[in-house]
């Protein structure tokens, strides 16, 4: 993002916490999201994602702290006094109106002429590429045609923010797919400032510009896609955010540490006592086995486990020879071929420093 | 790049205390609705029975004296035994209607037996008449004139033998939806496990459809019971001197104008009727969680044998129901029973008897009309506060209670209540007493209950996002409950009405105690020429309400297939 942050934020929840009797579902969230920016709320389920949405729409008000929209405090205010447009998963469209009178429903108690109307709800209707299904029931529609129009309802307004609701869950894997690109591409141009709540980890990385990953009511990182990814800032968020390989070891020194038999440097160095126990982290793509040097750091010869035919890559299990480290790797088709490997056999593999995440606690 | 720590807050950002929404314009018209509907049903409801508790513990003059008047009621033998004959009566009744409905919903249910459309419309046919049908057209079978007379071998039909089969006519249906409902719900899983582990007929039924329906056999077997003991129809007509606790109040309170009496066996009443109530409650809930949502519905696969088993017994069970209202039809449409058959439409001239007259019968059709029309609005809309409003959260449930509660009271025990309430000399209110109004106010909260449980499920069916959507969009509730909620439930609303205007149209035991003689109604008209000795002109009232509840039951079918074929284009797909 090229925005910087001394402009102040459209969003800004301070301190939002929220209790259901002695349950605390939010605890003391600060949060900037900035104009025209797509945040995802990521977590499993029972984080907190959809409560602080809630929050921001005022479905559920939260129990303590202040939210600003646009700099206006939000924070006690009725839903209807607030500007945002929704998206449920359940899509939530009038199923007695067809899907003209549902993308105009707002716009018709806004009282606005007639000429306008058709106008606005046409221009709608195109940008979702439904335009000539403007008589039909939503019953008459697929699931990812509803969710759509939901999208044109949601937005006949101007909203100044987009708030969807597990949007895409209803929905097959295929439709989800290209619907996660369309409702990308609108936001981009329509540059609305929208916020979606998902569990679904692809979602959130393929759409967002920005993600916050949520665990027991907090926040655990936010960040853009591929720097969640890269470098989970918990072990929570390396757990949660693709696959991983945890493995317990005790820090030799600031940038080495020993897992298991195995001596394994990393950058960049933590700042912690030699003996402490941590758990190292590496990504199963991470392991290096073309072009490896003789020598050289995190260089060791490893047996090959059962090789697992995924699709369009290897999954297999290495073992360190020598040491009792065993850790989970995916190996490129071209990489199979190329270097000939087969179960059993034992290669030369580098696990790259930098790739390496040391967190000070064992998993938990 | 924004981060956490670039955006940690700054000094003067930080709360101070508990966030409270401030309520929008909707929420507090919602609200208010809310407290208007608790009102409503507190002036309905609970403030009469309040006021039938504390006459039981009063003496004429209204000073408080305790279980008094519970311990006069337990040292008259006249009227304690009145406690057993109504429990046997009922017992009896329960069992025998049970057993006729559960073979009825079996044949429906899980035969292939023919014609099931007709069997079922026919099954239905004591719904649409007053209880007081089945006792006088039991007289005309069984009578001392009566031409079945030889059938009861010398036993009279005046009397335990008579209340039991005129209940059972007329409770026949209410267990038959519950029996049928609980039976349809069953898993064709189980049935085919057990077919593949080679268990016999006989143990599929012990172990599989027995166990699968008996919520609803428990069900049934409680409101039945509680219909039979809390009847006051049938024991009226065809009781003699058989006492039951329904007409030992009607005796007490309109025969003797004892009122605190009446009030106690009010509250006797009260008592299976509680528990009817409680259990209902508690199998509900257990047999909604019985069937998965996986489970596969039960088809029935012909068999030619079993098929015509049911198909005799289901006939015969038709047939009774025929004979009893042909007998009623053809009494009312012959000169004089048994001795001059000829075909005449004087017992229809009722302006010649006692009771009311025609007038009596336009009464009824006001009434039942204001109580479908009232009452329809009302339970909706309260139903729809109840589910649809946010927070509130024990306003909701309050009303919700109180919605329910009537379900636990008797007709006769109501009426009580309102008398005691609405004639009170103190009462604002006492200028309703004696008028068409709290016919209808009455009838109106004597079946609330079910009326408000059918608007809750249906609405319960509807996404519990459209309120927000429309919020989020700044529509104003009216309106989305206008363009969308109403028409959604369209077809629920117009099943209230028709309830309530049936129910409107045979309901006795209300009433009884609110008529004045320029309200009086076509149900009591009945009881009232039956008394005084004209029973073929009863008869001939009875048959036209029967007529007249047939005939909105029709136009409700042609409406439902027809308006809402077009009305509900959306549900095609």
């Amino acid at each position: 993002m090229t925005r910087g942050s001394d402009g102040e934020a459209y969003l800004r929840i301070r301190g939002v916490t929220k209790r259901f009797g002695t349950f605390t579902a939010l605890e003391a969230v600060d949060l900037d999201v900035h104009e025209g920016e797509f945040v995802a709320f990521l977590g499993p389920s029972g984080c907190g994602k959809t409560t602080l949405l809630r929050a921001i729409s005022g479905l559920d008000v939260q129990s303590e702290g202040r939210i600003w929209q646009g700099g206006r405090e939000i924070s006690t205010l009725p839903v209807g006094e607030r500007d945002f447009g929704i998206v449920f998963q359940s899509y939530a469209l009038f199923p007695n109106l067809t899907i003209f009178d549902n993308v105009a429903y707002g716009l018709v108690a806004a009282r606005r002429p007639k000429a306008e109307i058709r106008a606005r709800v046409a221009e709608l209707l195109q940008l979702v590429g439904l335009a000539d299904q403007t008589a039909k029931y939503p019953a008459q529609l697929s699931g990812g045609q509803q969710q759509r129009v939901a999208l044109a309802r949601a937005l006949a307004l101007s909203p100044g923010l987009l708030l969807l609701d597990e949007p895409l869950s209803a929905l097959d894997a295929r439709v989800r797919a290209r619907l996660r690109g369309e409702i990308r591409d609108l936001q981009r141009r329509l540059g609305i400032t929208t916020i979606m709540v998902t569990h679904d980890q692809e979602e959130a990385l393929t759409m967002a510009d920005r993600i916050v990953v949520m665990n027991h009511g907090r926040i655990e990182q936010v960040g853009p896609p591929d720097q969640v990814y890269a470098r989970p800032a918990t072990a929570f968020v390396a757990d949660f955010i693709g696959r991983m390989n945890f493995l317990p070891g005790r820090l030799l020194a600031a940038n080495r540490a020993e897992v298991q038999g195995a001596g394994l440097a990393f950058a960049p160095p933590i700042e912690l006592a030699p003996g402490a126990p941590v758990t190292v982290c590496l990504r199963p793509e991470d392991v290096v086995v073309r072009a490896v040097p003789e020598t050289g750091p995190n260089v060791l010869a490893m047996q090959v486990g059962v090789m697992e035919f995924i699709g369009n890559h290897f999954q297999t299990t290495l073992h360190a020879l020598g040491t009792s480290l065993n850790l989970s790797a995916d190996l490129s088709i071209n990489a199979v071929r190329d270097l000939g490997i087969a179960a059993g056999a034992t290669i030369r593999v580098a696990l790259p420093p930098e790739r390496l995440r040391v967190f000070p606690q064992p998993p938990g | 790049m924004a981060t956490l720590a670039e955006d940690r807050p700054r000094v003067g950002d930080r709360p101070a205390g508990t966030v409270r929404q401030r309520l929008g314009r909707d929420d507090l018209v919602m609200r208010g609705g809310l407290v208007l509907v608790a009102a409503w049903l507190g002036v309905a409801v609970v403030l009469p029975l309040w006021a039938l508790l504390s006459k039981s513990v009063q003496d004429p003059d209204g000073r408080f004296v305790g279980l008094a008047n519970f311990a006069a009621y337990a040292g008259t033998p006249a009227l304690s035994s009145s406690i057993w004959n109504s429990v046997l009566v009922a017992a009896v009744s329960t069992v025998v209607c049970i057993l006729l409905a559960f073979l009825f919903a079996y044949g429906l249910t899980r035969t292939c037996l023919p014609g099931k459309g007709l069997l079922k419309t026919v099954a239905q046919v004591p719904i649409l008449a007053p209880s007081l049908l089945p006792a006088i057209a039991l007289v005309y079978m069984f009578g001392n004139q009566g031409y079945a007379k030889n059938l009861l071998m010398g036993h009279s039909i005046y009397g335990p033998i008579g209340i039991v089969l005129g209940s059972v006519f007329w409770t026949f249906p209410h267990a038959l939806i519950i029996i049928t409902t609980a039976l349809a719900l069953s898993d064709a899983r189980l049935y085919e496990a057990a077919a593949a582990l080679r268990a016999s007929r006989s143990r599929v039924f012990w172990t599989v459809t027995l166990p699968g329906a008996r919520y609803g056999l428990i069900s049934a077997t409680f409101v039945v019971f509680t219909l039979v003991i809390t009847d006051f129809g049938v024991p009226k007509v065809i009781g003699g001197q058989f006492n039951v606790l329904a007409t030992d109040v009607y005796k007490q309170v309109v025969g003797q104008q004892n009122f605190q009496m009446g009030a106690v066996v009010g509250l006797v009443l009260l008592v299976p009727a509680l528990l009817a109530f409680g259990v209902d409650r508690l199998v509900q809930r257990r047999q909604t969680a019985l069937l998965s949502a996986r489970a596969v519905p039960y088809t029935p696969k012909p068999d030619p044998l079993v098929d015509r088993v049911f198909l005799v017994v289901c006939a015969l069970i038709a047939a009774a129901i025929l004979v009893v209202l042909g007998t009623a039809l053809f009494a009312s449409l012959v000169t004089f029973w048994p001795y001059n058959l000829s075909f005449t439409l004087r017992n229809y001239d009722f302006d010649r008897m006692d009771g009311g007259g025609w007038e009596s019968y336009r009464n009824s059709l006001t009434m039942a009309s204001c109580t479908a029309l009232f009452g329809t609005a009302v339970v909706f809309i309260g139903a729809w506060l109840v589910e649809k409003s946010r927070g509130f959260a024990q306003g909701r449930a309050v009303v919700h209670m109180l919605a329910l509660l009537p379900l636990a009271v008797p007709g006769l025990v109501l009426g009580l209540g309102y008398i005691f309430f609405f004639n009170a000399p103190g009462n604002p209110l006492n200028f309703l007493y004696g008028s068409m109004a709290i016919l209808v106010l009455c009838t109106i909260a004597h079946f609330y209950s079910v009326a408000h449980l059918t608007a809750v499920t249906a609405l319960k069916q509807i996404d519990p996002e459209f309120e927000t959507v429309s919020a989020s969009l700044r529509v104003p509730f009216y309106r989305t409950f206008a363009r969308v909620t109403l028409p959604v439930c369209l077809p629920a609303v117009l099943d209230i009405a028709m309830y309530l205007f049936v129910n409107a149209m045979t309901t006795v035991s209300a009433v009884v105690f609110l008529y004045a003689p320029s309200t009086t109604l076509a149900a009591i008209a009945v009881l009232n020429m039956d008394d005084a000795g004209d029973a073929a002109p009863a008869a001939a009232m009875a048959i036209l309400i029967f007529a007249t509840s047939a005939a909105v039951r029709l136009v409700y079918v042609l409406v439902t297939g027809r308006l809402l074929y077009r009305a509900q284009a959306w549900r095609r797909r």
